[in-house]
């Protein structure tokens, strides 16, 4: 147990350092989460390791891209190391890359993303080749070419920055990114690739390209994982024609705008009409119906479309402010009506509707007794769902002053109590994850040897009536556990993934409201 | 306009010695002031400048603003200013005196301050800074004119044991009475949560209802499930849950409560033929079927801001936890 706590956050970063990386890595990411940038020669003794474990530690949370360093303000010949908070959290993700990427292309291309995130950055043809060995039976290494030609030109892995010219003269060399080349890739020599598949060989040796290291591109994802949460919104709103309508123009949005400004440029409607017309997977429904599909999407309160313009037969953005602020509402309110009921939700959103709001009014106007209304606001403000305005009427020192306290919603601030009570509860659900596989760690590898045995003399052709007796060596009571850890082990799983989209919504609304 | 006013400020504080004395023209002042009168009953309301001017041309205005200040310290007259020609108007008080017959002064002045306060009532306590009666002498007079049915006490919603006071052929005001709601002052919380339901309800099958048709355009899907206030009102009142009159008013304020609930949208339109807007109503899908975070024991647990790694709440031993993972 650390001497320390760290907030809610780095907790969790924490947690998936030692998970993911180990101990060691575990215990750095710990030391850099607290402090921040340091140099080198500070972490041994704050740790308590070795150097040569911390240098380790530190190569290997660099070639993850989880750790930045730069040359230290006071003196420019030292490094100073510090963590990318934004990349650790996104270990979380990696499982749903994994599968929007599969959703998306399919499983070559989710093979070369794995290998990606395996090697952590990696030159395009050592990610082909290590593939193609995963592959085996499909090895060509000419088609993985293309799928990696394809994941870089819609910007799901990106080029790491490369040394600046002026490397050797310093001492803590600076990194440069070239805008043109972010996602060209060079041209790659296939030929050796293939032949090195055909003789067994389990490395790439010299290859052409060594050089163009490349990485996973985590904004392109987090485009992609909102845009998943904003066509699931458009297809509840409406149907899921309209979902389907909502993610091609989503698609033209990303295509035409810069995914960090807070909203998209406009496009024209004989734009869309056109993508809608050449998309080949477009439902008739949509084709014949699309003006009004359209219509709806944009006549609909949530904002998921905003007409800004008649040009063109109407121009229209999408607001991610506008919308993230929707969504954000839609994840306190559930949160409000799961804990503390539906009289309670609806003094929340009257009163963030109404914006300032007395007691008597609330009482009145969301037609609940006053002494339930009276309940659920005090248990809202405790809960810092609901914050108090006070003004006072009259500055005369000797009169009695008349005071009114009006209840209000402060929407950000409400936000980024549930942001953090969502890390809380995400970080809560890997520990209990991390103590039940623990717990039972001695049982579990038990079953897992025991399976791979049965498994290889399955494969040698042992009759059932021996393979029945080996596994008898279990008895049935292990193997319900066993049953049960497992399906409790995919509840926490399962768990951890929805309260990282509620996290994402949360971030997302914080980070747009910010810039407006 | 302004000069008749000042002069008959200055004239009320000075009672008129002469009062049957000779106004010039054989007229005695009590027979213009009959004449007064008179006009003021023929014209309902109200007689101005002119009309006094044309029916008596021959008398002295003083005269005639004497006679008027007269009445209206009689209180037999009010006094009012047209809103844009500034013209005074003197017309006859609604109250006949009659009713007011073997009331004393007292008596009168209370009567006056909860006539004032209209059908929202007057407290006690106002009444009596206003009056600047003293309590008991106070509650005598409100428990005379109790007897004599002349006003009439209704306690409040706001405060049970407020009691205000009225005249007695008022209908008390909603603020007092708490409107549809509330029966003998208490807040009927089951009849709206099951209109709230119903409406609810009846929203949701017409939403159905428009979904049957996915031919014919989502636009007309959403269009189709609409309703207005009106006829939610129709059909809650065909269903006969409520033995009272719904009136339109009412079914909004519960529809109102639908749209705080996040349940249903609100939308003003205008239909043909009645003038102003109509509100119309749909269900509505959330943005989220719920949020993720709640789905997890943390989301919804009451003592999470207890919970930590170390301590007696800690997610390793959770309660909250071994229920759902069973």
């Amino acid at each position: 147990m650390p001497p320390f706590t760290l907030g809610h956050f780095s907790q969790v970063c924490c947690q998936l350092l030692n998970h993911y990386f180990g101990e060691i890595v575990g215990q750095v990411g710990a030391y850099l989460l607290r402090r921040g940038h340091r140099p080198l020669f500070d972490i041994p003794c704050a740790t308590g390791l070795s150097i040569a474990e911390v240098k380790k530690a530190l190569a290997v949370m660099i070639q993850h891209n989880l750790v930045k360093f730069e040359a230290s303000e006071r003196n420019n010949n030292i490094a100073e190391y510090s963590i990318i908070h934004h990349n650790v959290y996104c270990l979380l993700r990696y499982p749903k890359y994994l599968y929007m990427i599969k959703r998306i292309y399919g499983t070559s291309e989710e093979i070369l993303l794995e290998i990606l995130l395996n090697l952590g950055q990696a030159s395009a043809s050592n990610v082909i080749f290590q593939s193609a060995n995963r592959l085996k039976e499909a090895n060509d290494p000419s088609a993985l070419h293309q799928s990696f030609l394809k994941l870089a030109q819609d910007n799901f892995i990106i080029r790491c920055p490369k040394l600046a010219d002026n490397a050797n003269m310093q001492k803590v060399p600076t990194l440069v990114v070239e805008e043109k080349e972010k996602f060209t890739v060079p041209h790659l020599e296939i030929g050796p690739i293939a032949k090195l598949l055909k003789e067994n060989a389990t490395q790439l040796g010299e290859h052409s390209d060594s050089e163009v290291i490349w990485r996973v591109n985590h904004e392109r994802f987090d485009v992609e994982l909102r845009n998943v949460i904003l066509v699931n919104a458009a297809a509840r709103r409406v149907d899921s024609t309209a979902g389907e309508l909502y993610h091609l123009i989503l698609k033209l949005w990303r295509e035409c705008s810069n995914p960090d400004s807070p909203t998209t440029n406009a496009l024209s409607f004989n734009v869309i009409k056109d993508a809608v017309r050449k998309n080949e997977g477009s439902s008739p429904v949509l084709l014949e119906h699309f003006e009004q599909y359209l219509r709806v999407l944009y006549e609909d309160t949530s904002s998921l479309i905003t007409k800004v313009g008649d040009a063109g037969g109407g121009q229209f953005i999408l607001n991610y402010s506008i919308v993230f602020e929707n969504l954000a509402c839609a994840t306190l309110d559930s949160i409000v009506l799961e804990r503390f009921g539906s009289k309670a939700l609806r003094l929340f959103r009257l009163t963030r509707i109404q914006k300032f709001m007395e007691q008597d009014q609330m009482q009145n106007i969301a037609m609940i007794p006053a002494k339930e209304a009276k309940m659920f606001t005090y248990k809202l403000l405790e809960h810092n769902f609901l914050q108090i305005k006070e003004l006072k009427k009259g500055t005369s020192n000797f009169a009695p002053v008349k005071s009114f306290i009006l209840f209000h919603v402060d929407l950000p601030q409400v936000a980024r109590t549930a942001l953090e009570a969502s890390y809380k509860g995400l970080f809560n659900a890997m520990v209990r994850q991390m103590h039940d596989l623990t717990d039972n760690k001695r049982l579990l590898d038990k079953h897992a040897r025991l399976e791979t045995l049965l498994e290889s003399l399955r494969g040698e052709g042992l009759p059932e009536d021996e393979l029945a007796y080996l596994s008898d060596s279990m008895t049935a009571a292990e193997k319900s556990l066993v049953a049960r850890i497992h399906s409790m082990n995919d509840h926490l799983t399962l768990g951890q993934t929805q309260a990282d989209d509620t996290i994402l919504i949360l971030e997302s609304y914080l980070k747009f409201s910010s810039m407006t | 306009m302004a000069a008749p006013v000042v002069i008959k400020k200055e004239k009320v504080d000075d009672p008129r010695p002469s009062a049957s004395a000779d106004a010039g023209e054989g007229q005695t002042e009590a027979e213009i002031e009959r004449r007064m009168i008179e006009l003021m009953g023929e014209f309902p309301k109200g007689i101005n400048d002119k009309i006094l001017e044309t029916d008596m041309p021959n008398v002295d205005k003083k005269i005639k603003v004497a006679i008027l200040n007269r009445l209206l310290s009689q209180e037999k007259v009010n006094i009012f200013r047209a809103a844009v020609t500034k013209e005074l108007f003197w017309c006859l008080k609604q109250q006949p005196t009659s009713k007011l017959k073997g009331v004393d002064s007292e008596e009168k002045i209370v009567m006056r301050i909860i006539e004032e306060a209209g059908n929202k009532g007057i407290w006690n306590r106002d009444i009596r800074t206003k009056s600047s009666l003293n309590q008991t002498t106070l509650n005598k007079i409100l428990k005379a004119l109790e007897g004599k049915k002349l006003i009439k006490s209704v306690s409040s919603v706001s405060a049970a044991k407020k009691k205000v006071y009225m005249l007695f052929n008022l209908q008390p005001d909603r603020s007092v009475t708490g409107g549809s709601w509330y029966s003998d002052n208490e807040f009927e919380s089951e009849l709206v949560d099951v209109l709230n339901q119903q409406c609810y309800r009846i929203l949701q099958q017409k939403a159905e209802g428009a979904k049957q048709k996915p031919l014919e355009g989502p636009l007309i899907v959403r269009n189709a499930s609409f309703l207005s206030s009106k006829e939610i009102c129709q059909i809650i009142s065909d269903l006969k849950i409520v033995k009272f009159n719904l009136t339109v008013e009412d079914i909004e304020t519960i529809l109102d409560t639908l749209v705080y609930d996040g349940k249903i949208e609100m939308s003003a339109t205008t239909d043909g033929y009645s003038d102003g807007q109509v509100k119309t109503y749909r269900t509505v899908e959330k943005l989220l079927s719920s949020a993720g975070i709640v789905r997890i024991p943390c989301g919804v647990c009451p003592v999470i801001k207890m919970c930590g790694t170390v301590g007696a709440v800690q997610p390793k031993n959770c309660v909250y936890y071994d229920q759902w993972l069973d």
